[in-house]
């Protein structure tokens, strides 16, 4: 164990170890996981049968449901205009929050401007802002986009500007010593260094970005999948309603993977326990 | 030297709060009160508001609604998570259907909700409820995840007692992350509370907000927003607070 620390020349042992480990306790947790899978869907069902009234959605009549709804070209219109926005949006405050958030990070007289506004917008829910923006943007999918933007942006901003303070003194001092000019610490030191806040970062952003979208189309009533979801449980439809709670959160989930992984495929040196901190 | 200090600290804060007034106090001058009214007419609104005591009276609603739901999360998510951490088999087995709860946007079950429920406090509650306790139970779990598993064998080992081992060990190490959650949950729950007060039996806050923008009456939308943002800041502040005590323990 404390070879294979030291010296880097053998990776071979490390690798053929780290790719056992999972396998073994993947077959270990595996039946725990089904079995539990498998009571909460009987406990759901049986409960809903038993005391609930026939519209309300339940696991067999999801399962029914679900190709019916899946083949359905107005579903996957609403969940294509939902993602596709929701993706836009992000992409903006992708943009937009990585730079505001390297300013106010590297640049003091930027961090005193700037802080104040960013963290008061941060901690104000969201959710507020868009019956205003719907005043403003009309009743439309520019309303949905700027709420997915605005519901984003500061997370990746505060996370980002985080992560451009914590870049180890040393590698600034190294730079320096070295007369690395400053276009080259910014890209080859504090963009690394920061690359895991900024995932974190992206991560909440996803979240808020999906509440965003949903919100919006529950006020302005526009096409997507959280307008489906609201017009096919007012008319009783709770099992075809639910095929969209369950894409929304298929991806949710989807994103949740996608940053974990990218964090342990490009960041093997970053430690999880700092990233949920 | 010490007050100059002060004050070069906070003059660059002020100039840009004071910039940004203006900003705003041109900028609504100059459009239409549908779209936007200036910060004078803003502050304006929120004195009447507040003389005619209907702010006051929507405010109080609204947190009466977020302290229900947010005490509900923790009472539940708390224990639920720490007695998680300490059955593997169920922490095992119950975790990736907690980790997809915590995903889902809530929001989205907001219909059902009201349709099984109606309109009235209980499902309002519910909603701020689902909004704040996945923060508070995910990362319960994810700090019991992180306690080394020698610390309990060197306590089983030490035959310590089921109570001692939760008083040592369990606790002390899961509370820091517990505390996170919370945070979390706070501002989870503020979106949970505004987002019921839209859309199920419409009080406080969020009705202000609704009703005054369907009326174009964007002077008290704002005010609303105002008043939220404060609420907002302090909440956060005060999640920070408890965050940073109980972080100590951390290390």
């Amino acid at each position: 164990m404390a070879d294979q620390t030291i010296s880097p020349a053998a990776p071979l042992p490390a690798t053929e170890a780290k790719s056992r480990m999972p396998a073994r306790r993947r077959s270990g947790t595996l039946m725990p996981r089904l079995i539990t899978g498998v009571v909460i869907l009987g406990l759901w069902e049986g409960i809903v049968r038993l005391l609930a009234p026939a519209y309300v959605a339940k696991p067999s009549g999801i399962a029914l449901a679900i190709p019916k709804v899946m083949t359905d070209p107005v579903f996957l219109e609403a969940i294509g205009v939902t993602l596709l926005s929701v993706i836009e949006g992000l992409a903006i405050s992708l943009v937009l929050g990585t730079v505001l958030g390297l300013l106010i990070g590297r640049s003091n007289l930027a961090d005193r401007l700037l802080r104040h506004y960013v963290n008061g917008f941060y901690a104000i829910p969201m959710v507020v802002a868009v019956p205003l923006l719907a005043l403003w943007f009309g009743y439309t999918g520019a309303a949905r986009l700027a709420t997915v933007v605005f519901a984003s942006v500061f997370s990746i901003i505060v996370n980002v500007s985080d992560g451009a303070r914590a870049v180890p003194r040393d590698f600034l001092e190294v730079a320096r010593s070295f007369r690395a000019p400053s276009r080259l610490v910014l890209l080859e030191i504090v963009l690394p260094a920061s690359t895991p806040y900024f995932l974190a970062g992206l991560r909440l952003a996803a979240g808020r970005a999906l509440i965003g979208a949903v919100v919006a189309e529950f006020i302005t009533a526009i096409p997507g999948v959280g307008y489906f979801i609201l017009y096919q449980s007012r008319v009783f439809h709770h099992n075809e309603a639910f095929v969209g709670v369950l894409l929304l959160a298929a991806f949710g989930v989807g994103f949740e993977l996608l940053v974990n992984w990218s964090t342990r495929r490009f960041l093997p040196w970053y430690r999880r326990e700092e990233m949920t901190a | 030297m010490k007050r100059r200090d002060v004050i070069a600290r906070h003059a660059p804060f002020v100039l840009s709060l004071a910039a940004g007034i203006i900003v705003w106090e041109i900028v609504g001058r100059n459009s239409s009160p549908a779209f936007l009214v200036s910060f004078s007419e803003t502050l304006r609104r929120v004195w009447e508001l507040t003389l005619d005591g209907s702010l006051i009276v929507q405010t109080i609603d609204s947190l009466t609604l977020f302290l229900s739901g947010f005490v509900l999360a923790l009472l539940v998510g708390a224990p639920t998570g720490l007695l998680l951490a300490r059955i593997t088999p169920l922490r095992v087995g119950i975790e990736p259907y907690i980790m997809i709860l915590y995903a889902t946007p809530m929001v989205a079950l907001i219909p059902f909700i009201l349709s099984m429920m109606g309109f009235g406090f209980a499902p309002k509650v519910l909603v701020v409820f689902l909004f704040g306790v996945f923060p508070i139970l995910y990362n319960t779990i994810e700090g019991a995840r992180s306690i080394k598993p020698e610390l309990i064998e060197v306590a089983r080992s030490y035959r310590s007692s089921e109570r001692a081992l939760w008083r040592d060990v369990m606790i002390p190490y899961t509370l820091p992350y517990t505390m996170t959650g919370v945070r979390l949950a706070i501002g989870r729950s503020l979106v949970g509370m505004i987002t019921a007060e839209f859309f199920l039996s419409s009080t406080g806050l969020g009705q202000m907000i609704m009703g005054a923008s369907q009326n174009f009456d964007t002077g008290s939308v704002l005010a609303a927003i105002l008043v939220i943002a404060l609420i907002g800041v302090g909440l956060m502040r005060f999640g920070l607070r408890i965050e940073h005590h109980f972080a100590r323990w951390r290390n």
